[in-house]
């Protein structure tokens, strides 16, 4: 008998039954929506060999759980929803013709720090659009995340979208590379306009250059700020990442989201992911973005195949906390029904077929099992706020079940 | 509504100077008062008074929008936020110190043991800067005892004046980084509430930027 018997590991937690209502309830609509738009639902194991995270050193080693096999061979619990589903296109989907939709929806485990609000195991549901490069594929996805944030009633969202290549063109044009332009690309992300400032002058840029390298942390916008950018860049890659939004944008117009969305060309954040676009989403009360997405056109080849791909993840766990915070939370389905009888021949039938029959009314029904008196099961159902109570007695014995429920 | 953490302390202090400076009426913060969280709904606003190690904390998590907090903090934390303004107040250095016979032979003792209060910037910096293993000894205060009891060879620690390191017969080594206190955002509160934070980073940068202009009168 060991000290934990108690307790659940760090960062684990049980799902009590109003948030595990609210998950079902998330993972349906969700489940809806992805499936009309064509991607196809698909359930990768929950338990994968170390290999298939580790091979495209797109994840810290340290922050998957780790576990090994009879022969010795390390194993990863699943990190995320996107890996598998490029390991899947490159595989057993290896003969079918792009473009190829995938959704999932399950829970992911990363080894980190939690509390406030992340756990070690959270619920994601995702889409990945594979083999369909450019702006309209960027748009569909980034589309149906704001779609995915509305139908779950997060409406005040918004959405911040990135372009990695932009940050990339920018050190072509100053003639920065390597761990220089790691470091310049963390001082964006973290909008340290101070050392940037400092660096700035270290790489003897011009002014011109250092104030355009200024302006990326703090621009946010729409059109407008495309067009201050695009005439500050010579690179045809950042020129290129410049046009790519400009078309998102307006393809989000056509979708009505253009509200929604603001750029951010300072997102630069899983750098050696991410290849094109990227995108966050966020909502009132939660401190993390609860959508999290973008293009990462290198990661199915790392399995063998050449793969443009295109996905996004919302974090089913982060929108229960945001709509419960937000007010919007989920009600406890209520009992509608408690049905209890007295130990007579032939009245516990009669109390089963009554209790079967108001179910398939899809009402929610309990048959009492501890055998209560009439007048305990009416306190019993007062204290758990159980709206009606039917009780079965000796007068019953000869009527049909319709004549008892009319009662 | 802006929720603000502060590091209980003189940090706190020179932060609710400057913000008043800049226009914001922070009658609330100044309260002579054991409570935690201050808040004054008019001027919008909202203090938590925090442990200064916890303030990045409260910050990533969202509990607050906006954090005050020294970089060796931040350095310490590495959490994922928006470092916006170096507020500059609160200078001083994070070091390498030892006993001053140490100066310049530091890389010839093998094996060492660095007591300190920052275990994350001190293997940050031996493994990944001087790419040396170190055995990390974490202390929680009066981190100069180490060295002169033999609990370790040197310490990492931050040095204002320097004067209790020389009381004690010790000496920076090395310097690790230049610290000060810094202005931290959370990352959804940075787009979530841009029309009230946007204003205020603005507000505060043009006083510094004032001040700094009048010290070099």
């Amino acid at each position: 008998m060991g000290t934990y018997r108690f307790h659940t590991p760090d960062g684990l937690s049980d799902m009590l039954p109003e948030d595990c209502a609210a998950k079902r309830g998330i993972e349906g609509k969700l489940r809806q929506l992805f499936s009309c738009g064509g991607y196809r639902e698909i359930e990768t194991p929950g338990i994968e060999f170390f290999d298939v995270y580790a091979g495209g050193d797109f994840v810290a080693p340290e922050n998957l759980y780790k576990l090994t096999d009879q022969e010795g061979r390390i194993l990863s619990l699943r990190y995320d929803g996107t890996v598998p589903v490029a390991r899947l296109a490159a595989t057993i989907y290896k003969e079918e013709e792009p473009p190829l939709r995938f959704c999932y929806i399950g829970n992911m485990y990363r080894f980190r720090e939690s509390g406030g609000g992340k756990q070690r195991e959270f619920a994601q549901a995702g889409v990945e659009l594979l083999g369909a490069g450019g702006a309209q594929a960027d748009a569909e996805v980034i589309a149906l995340s704001i779609a995915s944030a509305l139908e779950l009633g997060l409406t005040d969202l918004q959405i911040s979208i990135g372009q990695v290549d932009f940050f990339r063109g920018l050190m072509d044009d100053f003639g920065i590379n390597g761990e220089d332009a790691v470091l310049l690309s963390q001082l964006v992300d973290r909008k340290d306009s101070v050392m940037l400032e400092k660096m700035a002058a270290r790489f003897n840029l011009s002014e011109e250059d250092q104030k355009t390298l200024s302006m990326i942390p703090t621009l946010f916008g729409k059109f407008e700020i495309l067009e201050l950018l695009a005439s500050r860049v010579k690179s045809p890659k950042a020129t290129a990442a410049i046009e790519n939004l400009r078309e998102i944008l307006s393809a989000l117009d056509d979708y009505g989201y253009l509200k929604y969305v603001s750029v951010d060309l300072g997102m630069l954040r899983g750098l050696d992911y991410y290849t094109g676009m990227i995108f966050k989403g966020y909502t009132h009360e939660v401190g993390f973005p609860i959508i999290s997405g973008g293009r990462y056109d290198k990661v199915v080849s790392v399995f063998g195949r050449d793969l443009s791909a295109v996905g996004f993840s919302i974090g089913i766990t982060l929108c229960i906390a945001a709509l419960h915070r937000q007010g919007k939370a989920f009600s406890n389905t209520p009992i509608d029904v408690i049905v209890g009888f007295e130990d007579e021949n032939g009245l516990r039938k009669k109390a089963i077929d009554a209790v079967r029959l108001l179910r398939k009314k899809k009402m929610t029904v309990i048959l009492d099992v501890s055998n209560k008196q009439e007048q305990a099961l009416f306190e019993y159902a007062k204290k758990r706020k159980i709206q009606q109570v039917i009780f079965l007695n000796k007068c019953d014995c000869g009527k049909d079940i319709e004549e008892i429920l009319r009662k | 509504m802006i929720t603000i953490a502060l590091s209980k302390g003189r940090l706190a202090d020179k932060a609710i100077e400057l913000l008043e400076s800049a226009g914001y009426n922070c009658a609330a913060a100044k309260q002579q008062t054991r409570k935690l969280i201050l808040e004054d709904k008019e001027a919008g606003l909202r203090f938590i008074m925090a442990k200064p190690a916890d303030v990045p904390t409260y910050v990533e998590y969202g509990a607050a929008d906006i954090g005050v907090v020294g970089k060796d903090t931040l350095m310490e934390e590495n959490r994922q936020l928006y470092e916006v303004i170096d507020l500059r107040f609160g200078a001083c250095r994070i070091c390498v110190c030892g006993p001053e016979n140490l100066k310049g032979r530091l890389d010839r003792i093998p094996n060492k043991r660095v007591g300190t209060k920052y275990p994350n910037i001190t293997r940050e910096y031996f493994e990944k800067t001087k790419r040396e293993s170190v055995e990390i000894i974490k202390l929680n205060g009066s981190v100069e005892l180490a060295p002169l009891i033999g609990l370790a060879e040197v310490i990492v620690d931050i040095v204002e004046s320097g004067r209790t390191l020389r009381e004690n017969g010790l000496d920076v080594l090395e310097t690790i980084a230049d610290v000060s206190a810094r202005m931290v955002v959370n990352r959804v509160s940075m787009k979530m509430k841009a029309a009230e934070i946007v204003p205020m980073l603005d507000a505060l940068r043009e006083k510094l930027a004032e001040k700094s202009a009048e010290d070099e009168l």
